[in-house]
């Protein structure tokens, strides 16, 4: 190993359902070169130290959505959390915060799958396109105006930074909502009026009260507090509509 | 043991197998799909494709021009007919993901974009910035959701194939969140699992890239085909080894030795010109340049850094402007990783292990030679690779081929007989075993020991040259580590997301892959594609072997390798040349057809 | 038999535990400051119905010590809710695009705030020539 190794501690918060009545904390002494991630050092811990701790990860590069943890109490990427930034503190791993732990850093993300699924995240066509007739055509301003919305990993960091998530998992929360506006926004799709009873449930938009630490802690620049508090204009005006148009509801 | 019935089983949630649920779904909505993957499906590496996706686009362009830009990329060790089928079906691919709502890059008056591309004679490679794969895969997952007839297995890691009269008849697996063992019947089943560029050291892959499915086809009888063609991809973080898209070329960027010279010139690029013209230089085949790097490094005229010799990906007189718009992922990454400002200083980059070329025999109807057993992707070969594949064709061909095995899985099921009785009993044997791996004690092999030590000889024998002294080292090494293996350590004893457990059972089908690349690799006495030797095989030897290797399984000892013949239709050999010497060529080739 | 077990941790005193969510507390408690200031204000215009005697009562209860340190306190208060208030503000509205490139979030907060200082001193400056 090089010269400028150096140890650090890793404090990680262990869970075994099978033996462990709680979570507790377990202290490693890591070795470390500059450029190791916390993702690494984790991994240093799985390889050599304890073989049973569990942990996701996959793609190293911050777009699998994998690896998300609380570090030092912050909703993060562990392969783009870099130890070097913690020498000689001790760093601080846990599982991400207001979900269930399964076991040791992985969390329970069975709700969150349900809530993508419920927002239907896919196309709901304006007008019918055949292979034939090529490309629907969209402008890059059009394409702009919903890219960052669709620049979302599924990392969850949005709902380990969401109090309100934490307080009521039923919250369908920052980044469905954030994928939710991302497919009514977007040129090609239609559906907004068949989303929007989602938007106004008591699931919906009005949990949020706009803490925006969400958008703070969004690797990919989501900003899902945008996205959900633009909705809440939506809703509202939705609420409107439907006073003034006999079918009512925003289309 | 619980048990499922499906009509169809895939087996990998990634670009290949959400693409093959969607079209079993298309095809009939009445058939069972079961999608199993060890990770949920927006995990899956496609994830991490950045630089595009090829299919024919601008008027100046021609399915022939794709054509041989494959083929010949593929120093001709390509399925000729494959390669049309797929060539002629990329656009209509890539236009059906617009329909499903990719945002693809667009030109001003709101057509998709195209970009250049290595070896591609034309610009047609389709993008989304530089996270083409990650848009792709999220499309294709979330339109998923949309069909009520494919039952997502997430987090389910598929361990086995039932076999029995002759044909697959479903799939075992461990739920990972719980540590139960399933049985998953399907009529057909299609294997969509990906690569297995984690055998090697350095390399670009995610953690999951382990191989299983190549290994499962294999330890049922079928042949893996051309494994000894491994990609290495010219421009990787040291270390790390992750990927800076060759979009970064494509856009514009250079390559330079330590003296800021464009060394590329200097290995029948050439000429330099101020931005690469298309199939010269930085847009060269990425085996031509990773080779090229080698010799530079021999020279002593690359850049020494912590992780080995670099050299400099230069994209600084692209401006800031243009690369937040084209590259945002790659400058992060440079920032975030590296600490380099990619607008203000080179990047520095060294070839790493990207793409397995080779995978799973399978026909152009992705049907393997054991019947009901379909493969797409990486893990497959179908044959359009051959000896080197051209950026953005994998991406592509998810979707093309992805398509076929789902609709020739569905045809084959709805044909089929119904399942055997007796499926269960098998898939209790396969718990026992995989249990005992588990419960034994008194092990002493450490996993992360055994794997590291046959990623090293996997880099030290199979790298960008090779050697048949090394090969034979990596040979007997693989064959050690094999036998090591059977005391292997498994510390973690529990049920619930036991992720030990699982590494154990994937080293286990890396190490059978990797003995097949490294077998493979030996018994190729030619220098072809990716495979480059320097012992008195450095040519190109058609007329022993324009085959494709196929590497049969042989339980507890070395892989039987044999030969099969490659399909030529209206491509027959040429040199193999880029840069002026390629314009040369192709202008020799023309006057020669006319 | 599934061994599965998720553990749920507890929520309690979750707004002290990052730094975040006590300046986002911070920003809803000053909120409180903004509720009072209308109340007081509601009180002087219900003593002006009442005509000239009862205004010029509340006039002096006003000029208490107490009242005017609980001034400068609500007008500190105010002053972090509306500062806090324009730094959230990019975040609860759609994209505003400027000759075809979309607003930094700095120029809305910063436009917000301007806008919100220059009304406070044109209201000072009405009161203070009315007053005169």
């Amino acid at each position: 190993m090089s010269e400028n190794q150096r140890i650090i501690e890793i404090e990680v918060l262990r869970y075994n359902p099978e033996t462990d009545k709680e979570p507790s904390k377990q202290v490693f002494d890591v070795p470390f070169t500059d450029d190791m991630s916390v993702l690494q050092g984790v991994q240093y811990i799985k390889d050599y130290l304890d073989g049973s701790l569990s942990f996701r990860w996959s793609c190293r590069m911050a777009i699998c959505g994998s690896c998300g943890m609380m570090i030092n109490g912050e909703p993060s990427l562990s392969c783009e959390t870099f130890l070097r930034d913690y020498y000689p503190a001790r760093v601080r791993v846990e599982a991400l915060a207001h979900f269930p732990i399964e076991k040791d850093l992985v969390i329970n993300m069975e709700g969150f799958i349900e809530k993508l699924e419920s927002i239907q995240p896919y196309i709901i066509p304006k007008e019918a396109r055949t292979l034939a007739q090529g490309e629907y055509l969209q402008t890059p301003a059009q394409l702009a105006s919903y890219e960052q919305f669709s620049s979302c990993i599924n990392c969850m960091l949005c709902y380990a930074a969401c109090p309100q998530f934490g307080l009521n998992s039923d919250f369908i929360g920052p980044a469905a909502m954030a994928l939710l506006h991302r497919y009514n926004i977007d040129s090609r799709d239609a559906g907004k009026g068949e989303r929007m009873e989602l938007v106004n449930s008591e699931e919906g938009v009005f949990n949020c009260t706009a803490v925006g630490y969400c958008s703070e802690v969004c690797p990919k620049h989501v900003d899902p507090a945008n996205a959900v508090n633009q909705n809440k204009t939506n809703s509202a005006a939705d609420y409107f509509m439907r006073f003034l148009t006999p079918k009512g509801g925003a289309k | 043991m619980e048990s499922y019935k499906a009509d169809v089983v895939i087996v990998g949630g990634g670009g290949a197998g959400l693409r093959a649920a969607i079209a079993v779904a298309e095809s009939d909505p009445a058939l069972k799909i079961a999608l199993v993957s060890k990770v949920y499906p927006m995990r899956s590496h496609t994830v991490a494709a950045e630089g595009g996706s090829a299919g024919v686009k601008l008027p100046t362009d021609s399915l022939e021009y794709h054509f041989n830009d494959t083929v010949g990329g593929g120093d001709w060790l390509c399925e000729q007919d494959v390669v049309e089928y797929f060539v002629a079906h990329c656009n209509e691919e890539l236009t059906q993901l617009e329909h499903w709502g990719c945002p693809w890059s667009r030109t001003p008056d709101g057509h998709v974009n195209v970009r250049a591309f290595g070896g591609m004679k034309i610009e047609r490679t389709w993008f989304a910035a530089d996270k083409t794969g990650f848009h792709m895969l999220h499309t294709l997952f979330q339109t998923s959701i949309k069909y009520p007839s494919i039952k997502r297995f997430d987090e389910h890691f598929c361990v086995d194939l039932v076999v029995e009269d002759g044909r697959v008849q479903g799939v075992v697996t461990i739920e990972i969140g719980s540590g139960e063992m399933a049985l998953v019947e399907g009529r057909s089943v299609v294997i969509a699992t990906g690569g297995a560029g984690r055998v090697f050291r350095e390399n670009t892959n995610g953690g999951i890239v382990t191989g299983d499915g190549m290994a499962l086809a294999y330890r049922h009888g079928v042949p893996l085909r051309d494994m000894e063609f491994v990609q290495y991809h010219p421009t990787c973080m040291p270390g790390t080894g992750l990927l800076f898209t060759e979009a970064c070329r494509g856009e514009g960027g250079f390559l330079v030795n330590k003296d800021g010279y464009r060394y590329l010139q200097d290995y029948g690029l050439g000429p330099a010109e101020p931005s690469p013209r298309n199939k010269a230089m930085e847009l060269g085949p990425r085996d031509r340049l990773s080779q090229a790097f080698w010799y530079e490094q021999q020279k002593g005229r690359t850049i020494e850094g912590q992780h080995g010799s670099v050299v400099h990906l230069d994209l600084r007189h692209l401006g800031e402007a243009k690369l937040r718009e084209r590259l945002p992922q790659i400058y992060e990454l440079a920032e975030q990783f590296l600490g380099v400002d990619p607008a203000r200083a080179p990047i520095p980059v060294r070839p790493a292990v990207h793409y397995t070329m080779g995978g799973i025999m399978v026909d152009g109807l992705c049907a393997s030679p054991l019947p009901g057993l379909y493969a797409a992707g990486e893990c497959s070969s179908v044959g359009i690779h051959g000896a080197n594949r051209l950026g953005s064709n994998s991406l592509s061909e998810l979707c093309v081929f992805g398509k076929v095995a789902g609709e020739e899985a569905a045809r084959f099921a709805k044909a089929a007989a119904g399942n055997s009785a007796s499926l269960l009993k098998q898939a209790q044997a396969v718990e026992q075993r995989l249990l005992g791996l588990k419960t034994k004690t008194g092990g002493s092999e450490r996993i992360a020991t055994l794997r590291k030590e046959m990623a090293q000889t996997m880099e030290d024998g199979c790298g960008i040259y090779r050697l048949a002294e090394t090969m034979q080292a990596t040979c007997d090494k693989l064959d050690e580590l094999k036998e090591r293996f059977k005391d292997v350590n498994v510390e973690d004893k529990s049920s619930v997301w036991n992720t030990e457990w699982l590494l154990a059972i994937e080293l286990e089908y890396q190490l059978d892959v990797a003995q097949s690349m490294a077998y493979s690799a030996l018994n190729r006495r030619e220098s072809r594609g990716a495979h480059q030797r320097l012992d008195g095989f450095e040519k190109r030897d058609d007329e022993n072997f324009l085959k494709h290797s196929q590497a049969h399984y042989v339980a507890g000892g070395a892989p039987r390798i044999d030969y099969g013949a490659v399909k030529i239709t209206k491509s027959q050999p040429g040199t193999r040349a880029y840069g002026a010497a390629g314009e040369k060529a192709e202008q020799e080739r023309k006057a020669s057809n006319v | 038999m599934n061994k599965r077990r998720p553990y749920v941790r507890p929520m309690a005193g979750w707004w002290r535990k990052n730094p975040f969510f006590v300046e986002y507390m911070i920003h809803e408690g000053t909120a409180l400051f903004v509720a009072a200031y209308a109340l007081i204000l509601l009180t002087g215009l219900v003593y002006l119905s009442r005509g000239e005697a009862a205004w010029n009562v509340w006039l002096e209860g006003l000029k208490n010590p107490w009242y005017i340190a609980f001034h400068w306190l609500a007008l500190a208060a105010v002053s972090y809710h509306t500062y806090t208030w324009f730094k959230i503000m990019p975040r609860t509205m759609p994209p505003v695009i400027v000759g075809g490139k979309r607003l930094p979030d700095m120029a809305i907060t910063g436009g917000g705030l301007a806008v919100a200082t220059t009304a406070c001193l044109a209201l000072l400056g009405l009161v203070w020539g009315i007053a005169r």
